[in-house]
């Protein structure tokens, strides 16, 4: 889903830079210095995850991660995007500098909307709901990023609904991937180290 | 007491940040197949006439109904059309300058390829072509009667043409192939990660000095 250089318009471009200029402020602000080793591994796993090519649906899609990067990081998860997408433009040249800005906030703002939707429920609730709400919160990052990027193509002309449908149905098979990834990743760190989970939000909150 | 906890906090931090990256190195080394993204290209080369285009994503599949528009060196629009479910189209050559051809495969991936006008070769239009072919066929057969001395010039030059546009026909494709850039290798993906570690680096440091003041 990285929007190439030489699609939007200046203004969009420019508009896009503030707004992830200022979530990655916000980001930076709320993190902790213990949980900065997490942020930069979530970096470099959103990093990375665009080279695992889904081979389903009739467009060529990758992972995203950033539900789960939500989950886990909070605001967090807005500067370590920012850094693996700068990361992808230069040395994969996907995406691109001048959409650095409308990128990080097309992947930045489902992933914080996703902590605030499923948080509580993903941590809190009982077993089945944790894991229902988990999986929503892994497939909604992929979705709201696709209602973005068809937000962000409309001012080029493309009309939002089609395109909006379009990249949302290209994107199903990641959804359910991502549902189930996130699932299984909230499911380790709840074992194997909680406190990821329950100290970083209660004090970046 | 704090310096104790942290360092133990550290620790375990360490050690899950270690697993972590095992694990993302583990699953690149275990998919090499994998190792591919979301990018378009589209390559063009010449043959006779016609300009050949093909497009793919960087997975290798192939753009299917991709929107190609090649654009001439002053900005004008020359010929526009869609990609069959190959990722190829071809069109005859419109005019002989450089051509900026243009891939919007939708969604926002864009690629673009520039033909440059010597690639488009001296300039044979079709109907020169069809009085040549003509006229080779009507020396062959006069081959048989008529002396080597009797070969014009100009008859020689085409005939070397046609025999050199066939024997480099592959060799540019696979020239246009060349130029296109790969897809990502195992060297950018290790020295992102290093990157982010560097910077964790950096951030811990600045924080830290935060926290001792």
């Amino acid at each position: 889903m990285h929007i190439s250089e030489g699609v939007l318009s200046a203004p969009v471009l420019v508009g896009g830079g503030m707004l992830a200029f200022a979530g990655t402020g916000v980001g930076l602000r709320k993190m902790d210095y213990d949980k900065v080793p997490e942020v930069a591994v979530f970096a470099s796993a959103f990093f990375v995850a665009s080279l695992i090519h889904v081979p389903l649906g009739p467009s060529s899609v990758h992972l995203v991660l950033n539900g789960v990067m939500g989950l886990v990081l909070g605001w967090a998860a807005f500067p370590a995007i920012l850094i693996a997408l700068l990361l992808q433009a230069v040395l994969f040249q996907f995406g691109g500098l001048t959409t650095l800005g409308v990128n990080t906030v097309t992947m930045g703002v489902p992933a914080i909307v996703c902590y605030w939707l499923f948080h509580k429920a993903a941590l809190k609730a009982s077993p089945s709901l944790s894991t229902f709400a988990t999986f929503l919160c892994g497939a909604g990052g992929v979705f709201f990023g696709a209602v973005l990027v068809a937000l962000a193509l409309v001012t080029t002309g493309e009309a939002f609904l089609p395109a909006a449908k379009l990249i949302v149905l290209a994107h199903m098979p990641v959804m359910v991937i991502e549902g189930i990834i996130t699932t299984i990743c909230v499911r380790f760190i709840k074992r194997v180290k909680p406190e990821i989970l329950e100290v970083a939000h209660g004090r970046s909150f | 007491m704090e310096g104790a906890f942290s360092s133990y906090c550290c620790s375990r931090q360490c050690q899950f940040l270690a697993s972590m990256i095992l694990l993302i190195v583990f699953v690149i080394v275990a998919s090499p197949s994998t190792a591919v993204a979301h990018r378009v290209y589209v390559y063009a080369w010449v043959e006779g006439n016609k300009v050949y285009t093909e497009s793919y994503f960087s997975s290798g599949d192939r753009v299917r109904k991709g929107l190609i528009q090649v654009y001439s060196p002053d900005g004008k629009k020359l010929v526009e059309g869609r990609t069959n479910d190959k990722g190829e189209f071809s069109f005859a050559i419109p005019q002989r300058t450089d051509l900026r051809i243009v891939l919007n495969a939708a969604m926002g991936h864009k690629g673009e390829y520039v033909l440059k006008a010597e690639e488009l070769g001296g300039g044979t239009s079709k109907k020169t072509e069809k009085t040549i072919s003509e006229k080779v066929a009507k020396k062959e057969t006069m081959k048989v009667n008529v002396p080597s001395t009797g070969v014009s010039e100009e008859k020689i030059r085409i005939i070397v043409e046609k025999a050199l546009d066939a024997r480099l026909k592959p060799i540019a494709r696979s020239i246009a192939l060349l130029r296109e850039e790969k897809g990502p290798g195992v060297t950018e993906v290790v020295g992102g990660i290093g990157y982010i570690i560097g910077l964790m680096g950096v951030v811990l440091y600045v924080k830290g000095r935060k926290k001792a003041r």
